[in-house]
């Protein structure tokens, strides 16, 4: 890069008719019209490499046979064809649409709601509560999965102990067909309701005072006054809590279910992204793991274009 | 709800069953949150005779620290603690070297392709990560770099959340100063190097936690890139404990679990308002 343009900081076009010789322009011209690109080569280059190519290399191996030491096999759409005709991916959909339901309450209804609540407590309570319920955040998924697969240990775990005191029956949590999908949302649910909530947190804080102490002189209070003032002014910010639950559901849950049930019982606790990774990694199927990561993709498509479209006006502002 | 906000006079008033009423919720929320760490703490400490004792009450009053010398002796903490500092110490400053120019250049410069690039690495953000690991896993066993430091590291250098971000930041900063700065004769590099990064120390430092908590944390990438027991970080060793060969030792494996929260929970206790200010931001503003 040429360092002896660094005083013209406009783009190239806007500063002809300069006192500079022609020649010498030219090169300052060619140096800062080059610099921003100087400066984001390292960011371009290790994200083509580890984030675009990835993408072009699964769409382009989800139309192989492929077990990562023989050759590539073509096989046109049967990957995609086998996985939507398994009656498997049936109850795969259900389940991540089960993970995404308990995602929007865990990770959604009750962060926005605590902060609803930690805003109408004084301002030293309110720091309190917020570093304490973020605590969870900075510790590893598998040390939260860890400590969880001790409390609902079937004989001798703390809750089945709760539940006898009281006189319910013990449950097996983990190993329930029908339990151990939520034992493991409840898992994330811990880890990650402490991201939220300080997202809500601010969502609330940077509310226009004097619009809701108009709205209060105008006579709106109680249920009105959250439904008809507060929510709607929040709305931005509920949106995209509300997506950034719905996009990280599958992911937040990975690690429990690969430390805690591996899917189990009889893939009761698997989803959509799971199964990207166990037919990578489990089963080496690397065109059917990429088909799949394909299917999964069409489906969050939306949502993700959704927040992306939110992060890009947000970056426009200022 | 009348009295959203914290300062109405009528909060005040109606402190007593409102107000309690709020607290209770809150309590609630952070009983919910600490259960879980006075179980992994007081089962860290219990001998391993007294782990399934008295199943609901977590503390021992004879705390013990035979699980933390039984962790010292069976794992290699020391080695494993190396290997969490290099992968999350490398990827850390790996991103920020690269975030860093690139927000500089977004914020700064208005460019042919400016809005389009930024666009297009936003555009990388919501992808779920397993849908990267199972090229990039590829990628690194072609380059011949699995169970290596560089294999675990590289695939996560860039992130389009850290170049969004420090964007904000660089964006918000005024203008003025770099002009003064730049009639003062410093060059392109100098101003990034002494104006600009100086003052948004703040922000960087916070990222630069959330970006090392973040890989610290970690279990799945680093175990698939380095399965060798040398490699292991903290975390990964953890998760290698639990199930496993004949069933957890569990005041063991909790022991590890605290040893790995350790340092993550200390790095947010010294930086607590700085990176929840920055967590918020990358969610809203």
């Amino acid at each position: 890069m040429a360092l002896g343009s660094s005083h013209l900081d406009l783009p190239a076009p806007r500063r002809a008719g300069t006192a500079v010789p022609a020649a010498s322009r030219r090169r300052i011209e060619l140096g800062s019209v080059l610099r921003p690109y100087v400066y984001l080569l390292p960011a371009v280059v290790t994200l083509g490499i580890f984030a675009f190519w990835p993408l072009a290399a699964t769409v382009y191996n989800s139309f192989f046979q492929w077990n990562m030491v023989s050759p590539r096999k073509p096989v046109g759409w049967e990957n995609f064809d086998r996985i939507l005709t398994d009656p498997s991916f049936i109850s795969l959909l259900q389940q991540s649409a089960l993970y995404v339901v308990l995602a929007l309450i865990s990770a959604f209804l009750l962060p926005v709601g605590l902060a609803l609540l930690t805003m109408q407590v004084g301002r030293t309570a309110g720091a309190f509560y917020q570093s304490v319920l973020f605590v969870p955040a900075v510790i590893s998924s598998t040390v939260g999965a860890i400590i969880w697969q001790f409390l609902y240990l079937q004989r001798g775990g703390p809750l089945n102990a709760a539940l006898s005191a009281i006189g319910l029956e013990p449950q097996a949590w983990l190993n329930d067909p029908n339990l151990a999908l939520p034992s493991l949302g409840l898992v994330s649910a811990w880890k990650f309701l402490g991201f939220n909530y300080i997202i809500a947190l601010a969502g609330v804080a940077g509310l226009p005072r004097e619009q809701i102490e108009a709205a209060r002189i105008d006579g709106a209070h109680g249920w009105h006054m959250l439904r008809d003032v507060i929510l709607p002014l929040m709305a931005p910010t509920l949106l995209f809590i509300g997506l950034t639950a719905i996009l990280q559901a599958l992911p937040n849950v990975f690690v429990p279910i690969q430390l805690l049930t591996v899917g189990g019982p009889s893939g009761s606790s698997s989803n959509l992204l799971y199964a990207v990774y166990e037919d990578a990694f489990k089963f080496f199927q690397i065109g059917r793991s990429s088909a799949r990561s394909v299917i999964l993709v069409l489906i969050l498509g939306g949502f993700a274009i959704w927040q992306f479209r939110l992060l890009e006006k947000r970056a426009s502002y200022e | 709800m009348s009295a959203i906000t914290s300062h109405s006079a009528t909060s005040t008033r109606q402190w007593p069953v409102r107000q309690i009423v709020v607290h209770l919720v809150l309590i609630l929320a952070v009983a919910f949150t600490f259960a879980p760490l006075v179980w992994m703490l007081g089962l860290s400490l219990k001998a391993p005779a007294q782990i399934f004792e008295n199943p609901l009450r977590p503390l021992t009053t004879s705390p013990t620290l035979v699980n933390y010398r039984d962790v010292a002796s069976r794992l290699d903490v020391l080695r494993q603690l190396t290997n969490s500092v290099i992968f999350a110490g490398g990827v850390t400053l790996l991103q920020l070297l690269i975030a860093i120019p690139a927000a500089y250049a977004f914020a700064r410069w208005k460019f042919r392709g400016n809005a389009l690039i930024f666009s297009l690495m936003l555009l990388s953000i919501p992808i779920p990560f397993v849908v990267y690991y199972v090229p990039n896993y590829v990628l690194m066993a072609r380059w011949d770099l699995l169970n290596t430091y560089a294999g675990m590291i590289l695939p996560q250098a860039a992130s389009a959340y850290a170049i969004f971000l420090l964007r904000q930041h660089f964006r918000a900063f005024p203008r003025a100063i770099i002009e003064a700065a730049r009639l003062d004769g410093a060059g392109d590099l100098r101003l990034l190097w002494q104006v600009v990064l100086p003052n948004n120390i703040g922000a960087i430092t916070a990222l630069a936690i959330i970006i090392f908590i973040g890989s610290w944390n970690e279990y799945i990438w680093p175990l698939l890139i380095a399965p060798d027991k040398s490699m292991y970080t903290l975390t990964v060793a953890v998760g290698a404990m639990s199930g496993g060969e004949g069933g957890t030792r569990w005041g063991a494996t909790m022991a590890a679990a605290v040893i790995a929260s350790v340092f993550t929970l200390g790095a947010y206790l010294v930086s607590r308002k700085r990176l929840l200010k920055a967590m918020a931001e990358g969610g809203v503003k």
